[in-house]
């Protein structure tokens, strides 16, 4: 205990000062934009992953309290399970996802889902969005790909509401197991809500978009090479 | 499951050949950005899988089906939203709950709002949504998306 409490009051300040010294250099050059990125790209990560990891303790907790301890080992079975499984749908949706990046023109996708589409944007991303296959790991990387590639904050919203809503995929499956009618009864009246939310993103929250963007920007750098 | 898979084969190798037809070593570029987004988020996508297998496991359906029994009006709407919001994984984990919980009774308008509940807001889905276009989007998406299952499940009570 008493090493480990030594070890820690070496460690600690150190890095406390190295971040101190980032942040200073963060704000004065220019020429640190590059390592900054870096930096706040890790910062960022470091907040999500304690934020899931308490969300899975409290789950975990929940669980235990309610079920017994053997939640634990079914929780992990459960997510690794889940991992292998989509591994392949993991790769193919991440190549897609870069493909769509050096494929697609800033220009092209500026006339399409950017600036310049408007509601023609919405309408094309809730189309993509009804039509591509797979769980949330397979559009949100593609989500993402189109936000960095340049797409309005609101196609990509109709893209992924759609994708909700709309979805092909699942439609058999639906029919079978609810009947007819109640699918039908939903599709109509959900119909108009991923060109809703498109509209709507994109009439009062432009500005929030390109936070968006500039987060998702963030997040990747830690991939980088120095 | 398997069809999904397909398609998204075909697609990757359709704009990788695409990329690659293109003679500027465009494909590279695109298996770098690929490599990179992996790189960048695979402690982040392990513990999204994490979290998705302990929603899965925690929250038993029992629960749910307990809660909605035969709920209608805007009471069995709302409670329809909730639950379905607390329902893991994809459709085959989904829609053989749901199926359960409209065959014991509820209102077209709690089955509605159940599906879209399950569909819009499962929690399922946050975790990749946190791990993979982060905090900001997921936020602006549930601030905007919120009502919609509710209001559904009301449209559909409205309509004889």
């Amino acid at each position: 205990m008493a090493k480990r409490q030594l070890i820690w009051r070496y460690f600690l300040p150190k890095i406390k000062e190295k971040n101190r010294k980032w942040r200073i250099q963060c704000r004065l050059e220019e020429k640190w934009l590059v390592t900054c990125r870096r930096f706040r790209g890790r910062k960022e990560m470091k907040n999500n992953i304690i934020i899931m990891t308490t969300v899975t303790i409290i789950l975990a907790v929940f669980g235990v309290v309610q079920q017994g301890p053997s939640v634990i080992t079914a929780g992990i079975i459960a997510g690794a399970k889940m991992l292998i499984q989509v591994i392949p749908l993991l790769a193919a949706a991440f190549v897609l996802a870069g493909m769509i990046q050096v494929l697609i023109s800033k220009e092209l996708i500026n006339k399409w889902l950017g600036k310049d589409a408007g509601l023609k944007g919405i309408l094309l991303g809730a189309v993509a969005g009804a039509l591509i296959p797979g769980g949330p790991y397979v559009f949100y990387p593609i989500a993402a790909s189109f936000l960095l590639s340049g797409a309005e904050i609101g196609a990509v919203l109709a893209f992924v509401v759609a994708k909700n809503l709309w979805t092909i995929s699942r439609l058999p499956m639906e029919v079978a197991l609810m009947g007819p009618r109640l699918t039908a009864i939903r599709y109509i009246v959900t119909f108009v809500f991923p060109i809703l939310v498109g509209l709507i993103a994109n009439l009062f929250f432009r500005n929030y978009g390109e936070r968006v963007t500039e987060q998702i920007k963030l997040m990747q750098t830690v991939g980088d090479k120095k | 499951m398997i069809t999904a898979l397909i398609i998204l084969f075909v697609l990757a190798a359709i704009t990788s050949v695409l990329a690659y037809k293109k003679g500027d070593g465009s494909h590279r570029k695109g298996f770098k950005i690929a490599q990179k987004t992996l790189i960048s988020m695979w402690p982040l996508l392990i513990i999204a899988f994490l979290m998705a297998g302990f929603i899965q496991v925690a929250i038993p359906p029992d629960l749910i089906r307990s809660w909605l029994g035969a709920e209608a009006g805007l009471r069995g709407v709302l409670i329809g939203s909730i639950a379905g919001a607390l329902i893991p994984g994809g459709p085959y984990v989904a829609f053989p709950i749901i199926a359960s919980v409209v065959n014991a009774g509820a209102g077209l308008g709690t089955a509605v709002s159940f599906i879209t509940g399950w569909a819009m807001l499962g929690m399922g889905a946050i975790p990749f949504e946190l791990a993979i276009i982060g905090s900001r989007f997921m936020f602006l998406r549930l601030a905007l998306v919120l009502i919609i299952p509710p209001l559904s499940g009301i449209i559909v009570n409205l309509i004889p």
